[in-house]
Parts: structure tokens; sequence; C-alpha cells
């Protein structure tokens, strides 16, 4: 029989019993679309967060203060140190080859004012570098001056939403606010909105590292940012990092330096496996669908005794008659997965529509495994099917109907 | 006017699905591996749920910490890593003389170095009072914990987690011992009972001292937190109140925010809830499926059936109990799948917890039964479709077909 | 006991009405034997599914011991099947499942009658049959005259008061069909309305009445010629 035979007879023999073709394709269709959308969920989410961290900076180093003895236990995040990290050591570190920015941060909260109005906000002191280690764009003015990061100017940058609540409809550039118990006038305000990693960038107000260090009363530092020049480098500057600051700080290891890639790896890791087990939660069904097209095999063979007895009688061999009902129930299993892939392309479409702000879409290669595995689950879950009409007796097979 | 009787009824239905066992069979596998997916997974979900708030409210719902500044829309303050209104340890005597709260802690906390017994470790720093043990639930193991000093003027005790324990001194004597952190000396005067991991946090690998010597050490004004246990004859947020108006009034603003155990169980326990029921439904998706396969395997029965259902007819069988029939065998099987898939989902959870004794599983019967009338609901809805076929078909067309 | 007058049964076939029985009046009493003769399409099986009350008709009436049947819902109908028709099929009809015994006892069940009346009943219904020893066969194990007995043990067990037949003996043996014969006219001795569909005219000789069909019409009624 050729090949182009095969497939019509099978294909006559699928859409002979239409209802019930049409539950089989539903059936498969519902397993192939959860799949893919499941699967196309968790690579978004993992794009998604690897995209934010990313746009932290690149080739971002970041030193904190503290260290952690035991392997695998999250890094001290929080509290303090005996010994601070400061500002010179901050401005050590930027004497390496390796490293092309350096950044001190400290945050705290404080009662920000305009005239009557107060709010309590996210500060954080830095230097002009920040801006551009954290890719930071601005609406309007600019951002802190570069210089001397000691000298403590009364300059501070805000973020839309704080300019909105402190402003409201008021220019703001120019304006004086208060923060504690001191002056700053506005220089700047940031232009994205929204969340990254944790920090509100709406609800910022950023000042020179000195200043936040008199208004907090504090010299230690909360993170120092270090842009390594290339991502080769990333390993290197890491060495000189801790190499310097043991040497600054009397011979002791006290702080913790976390690469950005680290950390990537980590979070792709993490939402890999994430998005295997929810995908394979949702294969579970395709299981069911794949049992289902065998059971509807199953019958399809025992109603077609008569006409397996024909062919056998007309000198079709057992590998030929499994041959058929093998394409038969694989014709089956492609067209659904086929629709389930297209319904999980619409639904993910929508779903980019309704939520704009994350990046939904199709995993690029969620069409192979979809294909791959409903493939499999009709070829599997049709074999037992086939091999019965294989061997059925021809001359059984014609007596009974 | 007599019914057929249930009995006869459900022996009818029985012999149906006897008769085509394989088919019979693999229907009910479908529904079965469906509910036990649904099963395993909402015995997972309930295992994580409980395990989670045991580790939660082993500090009893009568705890209430307050934190320096004000939560905004999400995450932690700024205000614990800095803030210029700090919260003292002044705070927390003030809080303590109210008449419900039974003890106070206030805690700061840091990263440092300690060294003893010729050793030394990077280890976490409690700045704590002497209510710690009672306030978090935390036995002491040998000598005694931190005195209740005047907080000003408290004297350089220490007392030392368990591994930290075990680091510095291994199996000889700590108690009497010095230890240095952060350049003072400190006179080792008990060491903690292993409490192991508390979400990832190895809470055995922290040293205690008095709250005041941490502020030092750390250079910082604020605590971190103060956390109190209250009378368990008031209420949390009764408490609360009374905290907001005790700080209030010494802040003059509400620049601290106040977090009770029992809200958080409270939030805590719905997250979980939707996390299980959330894990439940996309094992719910294979039980789709499976409604999908009975809805196929009876329409093929009724087809085949068709003479049988004349023949039913003929002897005077209503329409509505030709429709109960089909319906009948529809719902069996998901039944009979559904209470297999509930052994499936229930070894397979009891597997998984001797396989991983970490990630615990708890199956409960709440889902279970769910889960089962799920099964018997999923068959109902199936079967409606060809029933009611097999119920309209003429009796003499049915008759001809054979 | 048989009350028919007008009755009109309109078969749509494509554009074509095909006229399956057009203005059939008919009645018989109670007690009586009529065959249904006719060529293959005139109708007779048509009549028949009217007069058992499986088919509903397009025009005239149906009264059934004096009850007007053709106007009652599906609910009454199917009552009225159960306890006084009995149906015999050409094809047997037998549940293919179900052994000799069950097919018999399955109007009992229906009716909601108890394991241990139904357990004498059928019992005694085999052995009258002669299928004593059967009991526990499936139709695929029995010859076709036995599957026929068991359709009318079948057909009987409920002591309807009126037994369709359609065509009892088209499949079976000479042998066999007259065994059969035999069977159903006891029956109607016993006082059970028979009537009987079939184009055996040594069968047909054998009733007490004849009926013949053509194009849907009476053509020939033996008792009306004779009165
Ligand atoms: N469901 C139907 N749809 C269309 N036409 C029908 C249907 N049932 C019967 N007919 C037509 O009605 C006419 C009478 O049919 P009926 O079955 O009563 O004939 P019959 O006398 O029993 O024939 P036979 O001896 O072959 O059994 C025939 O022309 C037949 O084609
Ligand atoms: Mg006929």
């Amino acid at each position: 029989m050729q090949l182009n035979d095969i497939l019509l007879f099978s294909m006559r023999a699928a859409t002979a019993n239409r209802g019930r073709t049409l539950l089989m394709l539903l059936a498969m269709t519902i397993g192939v679309g959860s799949v893919v959308v499941l699967i196309s969920l968790g690579d978004s989410a993992r794009r998604y967060v690897i995209g934010e961290f990313t746009s932290l900076g690149t080739n971002l180093l970041i030193v904190l203060p503290g260290r952690s003895e035991t392997t695998g236990g999250p890094p001290p995040l929080l509290g303090g140190t005996p010994r601070d990290l400061t500002l010179d050591d901050a401005m050590a570190l930027s004497r390496a080859a390796t490293v092309r920015r350096t950044a001190p941060i400290i945050a705290g909260s404080a009662p920000v004012s305009v005239g009557n109005l107060e709010r309590e906000m996210m500060v954080l002191g830095s230097t002009s570098e920040l801006s551009e280690i954290r890719h930071l764009d601005l609406a309007q003015g600019s951002f802190l001056p570069p210089g001397d990061p000691t000298r403590a100017q009364a300059v501070c940058v805000i973020g839309m939403k704080g300019r909105q609540e402190l402003f409201g409809r008021q220019a703001a550039v120019g304006q004086w606010l208060r923060i504690g118990d001191r002056r700053f006038r506005v220089i700047g305000i940031l232009a994205s909105s929204g969340v990254s990693l944790g920090e509100d960038l709406g609800e910022l107000v950023i000042i020179p590292v000195a200043a936040a260090q008199s208004l907090f009363n504090t010299s230690s530092l909360f993170r120092i940012l270090v842009e390594a020049t290339s991502p080769e480098g990333m390993e290197q500057t890491r060495h000189f990092i801790l190499e310097t600051i043991r040497a600054r700080h009397q011979g002791e290891d006290d702080i913790t330096v976390i690469t950005q890639d680290a950390v990537l790896a980590t979070f792709d890791r993490i939402f890999r496996a994430l998005t295997l087990s929810v995908a394979g939660i949702g294969a579970i069904s395709l299981v069911v669908a794949g049992i289902m097209i065998m059971n509807v095999m199953l019958v399809a063979v025992s109603n077609r005794r008569a006409e397996i007895g024909l062919l056998k009688a007309l000198g079709a061999s057992q590998r030929q008659i499994m041959g058929l009902f093998l394409t038969e129930s694989a014709i089956l299993s492609l067209t659904g997965a086929g629709i389930g892939l297209l319904l999980a392309l619409l639904g993910m479409r929508l779903a980019a529509f309704l939520f704009p702000q994350f990046p939904l879409q199709l995993a690029p290669w969620s069409p192979v495994i979809a294909l791959a595995v409903a493939l499999f689950t009709g070829v599997v879950f049709g074999v037992l099917p086939a091999h019965r009409a294989a061997v059925l007796e021809p001359v059984l097979a014609l007596a009974r109907r | 006017m007599s019914h057929i009787q249930a009995r006869d009824f459900f022996r009818y239905t029985i012999n149906g699905l006897r008769a085509q066992r394989l088919r019979s069979v693999l229907t009910a596998t479908g529904i079965a591996v469906g509910i036990g997916a649904v099963v395993l997974l909402t015995s997972l979900g309930t295992g994580l749920h409980h395990f989670v708030l045991a580790e939660f409210s082993q500090f009893g719902t009568n705890l209430i910490a307050i934190n320096p500044g004000k939560v905004t829309t999400h995450g932690i303050s700024g205000a614990l890593i800095s803030n210029v209104r700090p919260l003292t340890i002044e705070d927390g005597e003030a809080l303590g003389r109210l008449p419900q709260v039974l003890d106070v802690v206030s805690v700061v906390q840091g990263n440092a170095e300690v060294t003893g017994g010729g050793r030394q470790r990077r280890t976490t720093v409690y700045g704590v009072g002497a209510a710690a043990p009672r306030v978090w639930n935390i036995g002491v193991a040998t000598g005694r914990f931190l005195p209740d000093d005047p907080p000003r003027a408290a004297r350089a005790f220490a007392v030392l987690g368990h591994k930290v324990r075990q680091e510095l001194f291994g199996s000889t004597q700590a108690l009497g011992m010095r230890v240095r952190i952060g350049g003072e000396t400190f006179r080792v005067i008990g060491s903690m009972e292993s409490k192991g991991q508390l979400l990832g946090f190895d809470i055995d690998d922290a040293v205690y001292i008095p709250t005041s010597k941490a502020m030092a050490l750390f250079n910082q004004e604020s605590l971190m937190e103060i956390d109190l246990l209250h009378a368990t004859s008031s209420s949390s947020a009764a408490v609360a109140e009374q905290i907001r108006k005790v700080l209030q009034s010494r802040h003059n603003s509400e620049d601290f925010t106040i977090t009770t155990q029992e809200k958080m169980l409270e939030v805590l326990d719905g997250v979980l809830g939707t996390l299980t029921i959330a894990v439940g439904s996309l094992g719910g998706i294979s039980l789709l499926v499976g409604g999908v396969g009975i809805l196929t395997i009876m329409s093929i029965a009724v087809n085949e059936r068709t003479g049988e259902i004349g023949l039913l007819r003929a002897l005077g069988v209503e329409r509505s109990q030709i429709l109960t029939l089909f319906l009948g065998e529809a719902v069996a099987l998901a039944a009979i799948g559904g209470v297999v898939g509930l052994g499936l989902g229930i070894g397979g959870s009891r597997l998984f917890s001797l396989l991983v004794p970490a990630l615990p599983s708890h199956t409960s019967w709440g889902y279970v039964i769910a889960a089962e009338l799920l099964a018997i609901l999923v068959g109902l809805v199936a079967g409606v479709l060809p029933a009611r076929r097999a119920a309209g078909l003429h009796p003499v067309e049915a008759l001809r077909a054979e | 006991m048989i009350q028919l007058q007008h009755i009109e049964r309109v078969f749509q076939v494509g554009d074509e009405e095909v006229h399956a029985l057009s203005d059939v009046t008919m009645s018989a009493e109670s007690g009586e034997y009529i065959a249904i003769m006719g060529p293959s399409g005139s109708g007779k099986s048509s009549l028949l599914n009217i007069l058992g009350l499986l088919d509903r008709p397009d025009g005239g009436s149906y009264e059934l011991d004096g009850l007007r049947v053709s106007g009652l819902n599906e609910k009454e109908q199917a009552r009225i099947r159960r306890h006084k028709i009995g149906f015999v099929f050409q094809f047997f009809h037998l549940v293919p499942r179900l052994t000799a015994f069950d097919n018999i006892a399955l109007p009992l069940k229906l009716s909601g009658m108890t394991r241990e009346e139904r357990q004498t009943r059928v019992t005694a219904a085999l052995s009258a049959f002669g299928l004593g020893n059967r009991a526990q066969h499936r139709p695929d194990q029995l010859s076709g005259g036995q599957r026929q007995r068991v359709a009318i043990a079948r057909a009987t067990i409920m002591q309807p008061s009126l037994i369709l037949a359609d065509e009892p003996t088209g499949n079976l043996d000479r042998h066999a069909g007259v065994e059969v014969a035999e069977i159903l006219e006891e029956l109607n001795h016993q006082g059970i309305t028979l009537i009987m569909v079939t184009h055996d005219p040594d069968l047909g000789r054998r009733a007490h009445r004849r009926i013949l069909m053509v194009d849907g019409r009476i053509d020939h009624d033996s008792s009306r010629t004779r009165t």
C-alpha cells in the first residue's frame, strides 16, 4: 500500500465517525493546549524576571556588608555589622582596570514633605554613576551631578509618583522639599516608573550619598554596586573586590559579593524547574487523552472487524493493518495537537493583550514539544488497538458483524 | 405504577459496564488519573500549607511585631535599614507597661565575627532582652538566658546558638568562657537548644547579646523590631490598637508598622489555600479530559445499544428511565474511576512523603470528598448528552437499527 | 378491545411522502387470533407499531380497552406497554450480554418486582417454554428457535392481554417456526389476543382472522367478508 493510500484510508476511517473523532480531537486539544499554555506562562515569567534583573545593569556586582558561613544559606541582606562598609571602601573599588563604575548606596526611609504635605518615602543616597549603572532615565531635569562623593550637596532626584503626590500639577524641578529636617532642591524627575526588583522607582528619592550619611547619621553603606568592564572581567573583579576590602579591613573577610550572572543563573534554574513541574502537571492530561484515544481506537477495531477481515482476505499483511491503525491514531493526535497549539497561541495573544505590562508570548520551542509529545502519545496509546486489529483471525472477523 | 428497584437498576448498570470490560476500565482509568492528580497535588499543597502554618504558629498567635517605618505599597520598608525616626528601647519599655502585654523583646540584628575557644565564625548576632526565649519559644539547653538587666546598662553576657556553640567550643565546656564580638568581650552564660531551620534560615547559627550592646556594636540608633506577647484574654487587634496609641503619642506620627501574628497567619492561610486550589485545578485539566473520555464512550455505547434501547422502550420503559440508566452508567464509571484515583492520589502522596521527607504532604478529607464529588459531577455532566440522546431515540427507529 | 379509526401514518422521505398507512380502520375483540399479511412494504409493521404504542399515528384515533390511548403521554403509554402488551420480533431482540434467564426477567425488573418473586416466575416460564436447562446461556449460545422462545417468554412474563408478533417465524426453519406458532397459539387459547404479521400462507391459514394489507390500506379482512 502506498503512503498516500494509507493516509487516505486512515483519514476516511477517522472522519467516518465524526462525533467521536471530534471528541478525541477535543481531548487532545485540551491536553496539548494546556501544556503549551503552562510552558509559555512559565517561560514568560522567567523572561520577565531575568529581564528585570538584567535591566538593573550589565556586568553588575553587588557588595553587601556581612558574610554568612552556612554555604547555600541566604546572604545577610539586612542588619548591621561591627565594621562599616564605607564611602572610602567604595572609592577604593573604582581604582581597578576591570571596574568601569561604582556606586555606593545608603538606603533608608524618611518623611519627605513639601509645605504641609508629608509622605514617608524610600531615600537612596548615591552618586552620579548610579544613573548609568542602573540605566535610569530622567523625565525632566538632570541626575545627581558628578564630583566628589564626600560633598553633601542639597539636591535630589524624585520618582514620578512622589512628584505627583508632593507637587501635584505644579512644576517640581527647581523647587525645594524637606527630607527629615534638611532641605533639598529637586533637580530631576525619574522617568521610568514601575517596580524594579522590589523598589518602586516612582516612590524613590535619590540624594547625594554624603547627604544621606548625615541624614541617617551613619557612615555605613547598605550596598556598593560595581560595574565590570566586560563579562569576562567579572570573576577577576570579584577577586579584586574581596582582596581590596580584606586589605582595608585588617585582613577580615566581612563582605559578601553577589555577581549578577550568578543570581541570573539561579533565577533561570528556579524558573525552568518551576516551568517543567507545571508543564508536567499539565502533561497528566495528555496521558488521560492518550488513554482515551486508545479506548476509542479499541472500539473502532471491534466495530470494524468485518472490514479488517475483508482487508485480510484481500491479502493485507499484519504489518499493513497495524500501520493503518497507527496512522489513524497519529493523524488524530497530531490534528488535536495542531488545534491545541493554535488555541494556546490565541490564548497567549489574548493574555498579552490584557496584561501588556508582562512579556507574555508562546514559548519558542513549545510547538516542537507539543507536536512531539502528541505524536508520542498517539503512537504509544495506538499500539495496543493496532495490534489487536493486526492479529484478528480473518474468518472470525468476517463471521460476526 | 411500580418503579424499578434500585438494586436491579444498579445491577443492570454494572452489567452494562462489565460487558465492555476493557473499555470501562480504560474510561475509568482516565478519571482515576485525573482524580489521582488532583488528590496528590492538593495533598502536597495542603502539606505545605500545614507545614508553613506550623512553622509560624509555633510562636503562638498572641505575638505582635512592631517595625520602624510605615510599610508602603509593597515589600519591606527602607526604615529597616536606616531611618530618621528610630524605634527605641524606651518604646519597647513603654509597650511593656501596657496591662495586656506579657513580655517584650527589643530586637537588633546584624552580622559579625565571633571569636572564642580559639576559633572564629561569622554569624548572625541578635541584640535581645531577657524575654526572648519566652516570646520566640526557644529553649535554653545549658546555663541560663540573658538576665533582666536595666536595658541601657546591660552586662556583657552572651548566649550561644546551638551551631555556634558547636563550631566554637565543640564538646568542651562553653559556659563561663569568653567570646569576642566586634572588639568587645562577652562572657558566655548559656547556650540554646537546637531549633533547626525556620523557612530556610538557620536559627541555630546565632549569638544572643543584650540589645544595647548590639546597638553599639552595629552603630545603630534604631531597633529593627519589637516583638511582644500579649495575654490571650484580649484580642490581637485590640492590643495592636493600644500599641498604636502608645507609640503615636511617643512619636507624634505613625512611623511604625504593627504586624499581628494572627493577621499574618490569616494572610498566609489565605495565600497557601489559594495556592493549593490553583495547583489542584491544574490537575483538574486531566479530569476535564477524562470527562470528554466518558462522553465519548457513552456516545459510542448509545450508538451500539440502539437496538437494546428500542427493546427496553417496547417493554414499557419510560424515557426518563432510559435517561437515568445511561446517566447511571456514566456516573458509575466516574465514581469507580474516582475511588481508584483517590487510592492513587493518597498512595502517591504517602510515597512522596517517604521519598522526600522534607516536603510534607497531608491528605485532607475535605479535598478527598470534594474530589470524589467532582468525579461524580464530571460523570453526570459527561453523561447528560449521550443519555439524552438515548432517551430521545424513537422506539421504532431504535428497533429497526438492529 | 382494539378500535382503530381512520389511522394515517405518513413518512417524509426527501421530497416524497410515503403513506405507510392510509385510512386504516379496524377493530379486534379480546382473545382474537389475527394474521396480518401482505406484500413487503405494505405497512404491516407500521400497523403493528401503532397497535403496540411504539409509534404515534399522524391521524385517526386508537382505543385500547375503552381508553383513547392515542392521546396519552409518553409515560402513560410506556405503562400500558409494560403491563398490557407483549412484543415478539423477527430478529428476537434479545440483549446479547444477558442470559436467557435475565432476558426473560427484564420486564419484571422494570416493573420493580422483587428477586424472589422473579425467580419463581422466570423459572416457571423457562420450563414452560422448554428452556429449563438453558437458563444461564447467553443468546449467542442458543439456536434461533430457542432464542425466539426466550423472546416469547419475555413477552408473556408480564401476562399481557395482547401479544404483537412481527414475523416471529421469519428467521426460523420450518420445524422451529411451527413450534413457535404452536406456542403462540397455546397462549391465544388461554385468552390472550394475538396479532401476528407473517408472510407464510400456511401460518396465515392457522389464524382465525386474516387481514390483507396492500399499499398501506386494508385490502381484505376475513372477518368482514364473513359478516
Ligand atoms: N422510518 C421510516 N422512514 C421512511 N419510510 C418508512 C419508515 N418506516 C417505514 N417506512 C415505509 O413505510 C412503508 C411501510 O413499511 P413497513 O415496514 O410497515 O412494511 P412491511 O409491510 O412491514 O414490509 P416487510 O414485509 O418488508 O416487513 C414502506 O414503504 C416503508 O418504506
Ligand atoms: Mg415489516
